[in-house]
């Protein structure tokens, strides 16, 4: 191996590239050519300095509950038409094509406004069973594990631009077990985690802005969830415990939050 | 079927998709950083390409997830960096305007020179293309092999890459800090 090839490979030579047989003859090179040593050497520092110096840029946690929340949005069943109308509906020219859209329209306005509004607080009960059902699977029950209020709430700040109270049930049988971010409706909420026996509790919290929310949303099956609305905060629990013993729970957090308007 | 049977259908295909490709979120959020330059577009880049690995995923064979899910990211992030940087004309860069001297003087001179700071900025002033290749391999630790997947170049052209950028990196560094100390 002559001096230039040699000099070709002490970068990949560094990295562990060379399959053996180039190596042996590169270390036989270098043994009696002391400019190879020095390049290595110096290939070797610059590296060091690279890795050793170099700031390494991580996600934020926000950015990973938004590309979860992406994905779970994503994954969700979509309508697919090989043409946006009927075939029929081509032939029709465009002047009959806007009659009968704008016919269309008339009809069901009136109507898809009742939908609308009633379909709200249910899809956002279904996304909650969603999250809910989702924080029991691999390990996303808890981003903060911890019995202490004191340390779940701290723990919201600078994560979210509101503080939720948190209170713990742990004397009446609902201990706090810790808390995590979580999206609903579009926006970062604090998920608050509490445990009955082998059952978990997911307690949502967000400001109020948008809408408010009153009694039983939702129903099905093995899950519950209640929703209700008190000093500008929406909160939504959901879990697979009975109805009973979820009406139980909410109204000791009803109970044990205080309302922070009183006094201002 | 129930409407909460199948969400909760929905919810167990997921983990498959994410335990392949969450574990290189770091990884991918900080080449689209170092390539984009700030926070919201590298943000915006690594969303957009897990979105589009998802619609994807079907084509995935298994085998190297980090690569192929790289592979995508680094597209997401040219397409746009041409959007963003469409209006600016890079630097023209002199190659050898430091070569002159020997190699002694040039270890001698990166030495006095090395520090975090001549770092940032010699790296900030590479072209992309040699930025990328040194935060694939020297941080992220991909082997030429998966480079050469990820970028689409053959093997040999990761090697020559990389040591031209090296070389760069060393000749910015030298030469940034000089700049320096002269004023």
């Amino acid at each position: 191996m002559n001096h230039d090839e040699a000099k070709q490979l002490l970068g990949p030579y560094r990295d562990g590239e060379l399959d053996l047989a180039t190596c042996l003859k590169l270390e036989e090179h270098m043994a009696g050519c002391p400019a190879c040593q020095q390049a290595l050497e110096g290939e070797q520092e610059l590296v060091d300095l690279i890795q050793s110096e170099t700031p390494h840029f991580k996600a934020s946690p926000f950015l990973k509950t938004r590309i979860r929340a992406a994905l779970r949005e994503e994954a969700k069943p979509k309508w697919k038409w090989t043409y946006p109308f009927p075939l029929a509906f081509y032939e029709l020219g465009v002047f009959g094509s806007i009659a009968v859209i704008a016919l269309f329209a008339a009809l069901i306005t009136p109507v898809a406004f009742n939908l609308f509004s009633v379909s709200a607080s249910s899809s956002l009960a279904q996304e909650a069973v969603a999250n809910h059902v989702r924080s029991l699977q691999v390990n996303h029950l808890m981003d903060v594990a911890s019995t202490d209020q004191h340390t779940v709430k701290p723990w919201f700040a600078g994560r979210l631009d509101y503080s939720p109270q948190v209170v713990d049930l742990g004397p009446s049988g609902y201990p706090l077990i810790g808390g995590r971010l979580d999206v609903l409706d579009h926006r970062n909420v604090a998920a608050i985690i509490y445990q009955r026996r082998k059952h978990y509790i997911n307690l949502f919290i967000w400001p109020s802005d948008a809408m408010s929310l009153h009694g039983r949303l939702y129903d099905q099956n093995d899950y519950h969830v209640l929703g209700w609305t008190k000093s500008g905060m929406n909160y939504l629990a959901v879990s697979e415990l009975g109805e009973k013993e979820l009406r139980e729970f909410v109204e000791m957090i009803q109970n044990q939050t205080i309302d922070s308007r009183v006094g201002e | 079927m129930t409407e909460q049977h199948r969400h909760a259908g929905e919810n167990l295909s997921q983990p498959n998709f994410e335990q392949v490709f969450l574990p290189h979120l770091d990884a991918a959020y900080n080449l689209a950083r170092w390539l984009l330059r700030n926070d919201q577009d590298a943000e915006d880049a690594v969303q957009e390409a897990y979105m589009r690995a998802y619609k994807a995923f079907a084509r995935f064979r298994g085998g190297d997830g980090k690569a192929w899910f790289m592979t995508i990211l680094r597209n997401v992030c040219y397409t746009m960096i041409k959007k963003l940087r469409s209006h600016e004309t890079p630097e023209p860069f002199d190659e050898e305007i430091h070569q002159v001297v020997g190699e002694s003087e040039m270890q001698e001179a990166f030495r006095q020179k090395a520090n975090a700071e001549s770092l940032q900025v010699a790296l900030q002033k590479l072209p992309d293309e040699f930025r990328e290749i040194i935060v694939l391999h020297d941080l992220e630790g991909l082997a030429y092999k998966e480079i050469a997947t990820v970028v689409g170049i053959p093997i040999g052209t990761v090697m020559s890459r990389l040591a031209r950028a090296r070389g760069r990196l060393r000749n910015e560094i030298i030469a940034s800090t000089a700049k320096e100390s002269l004023s």
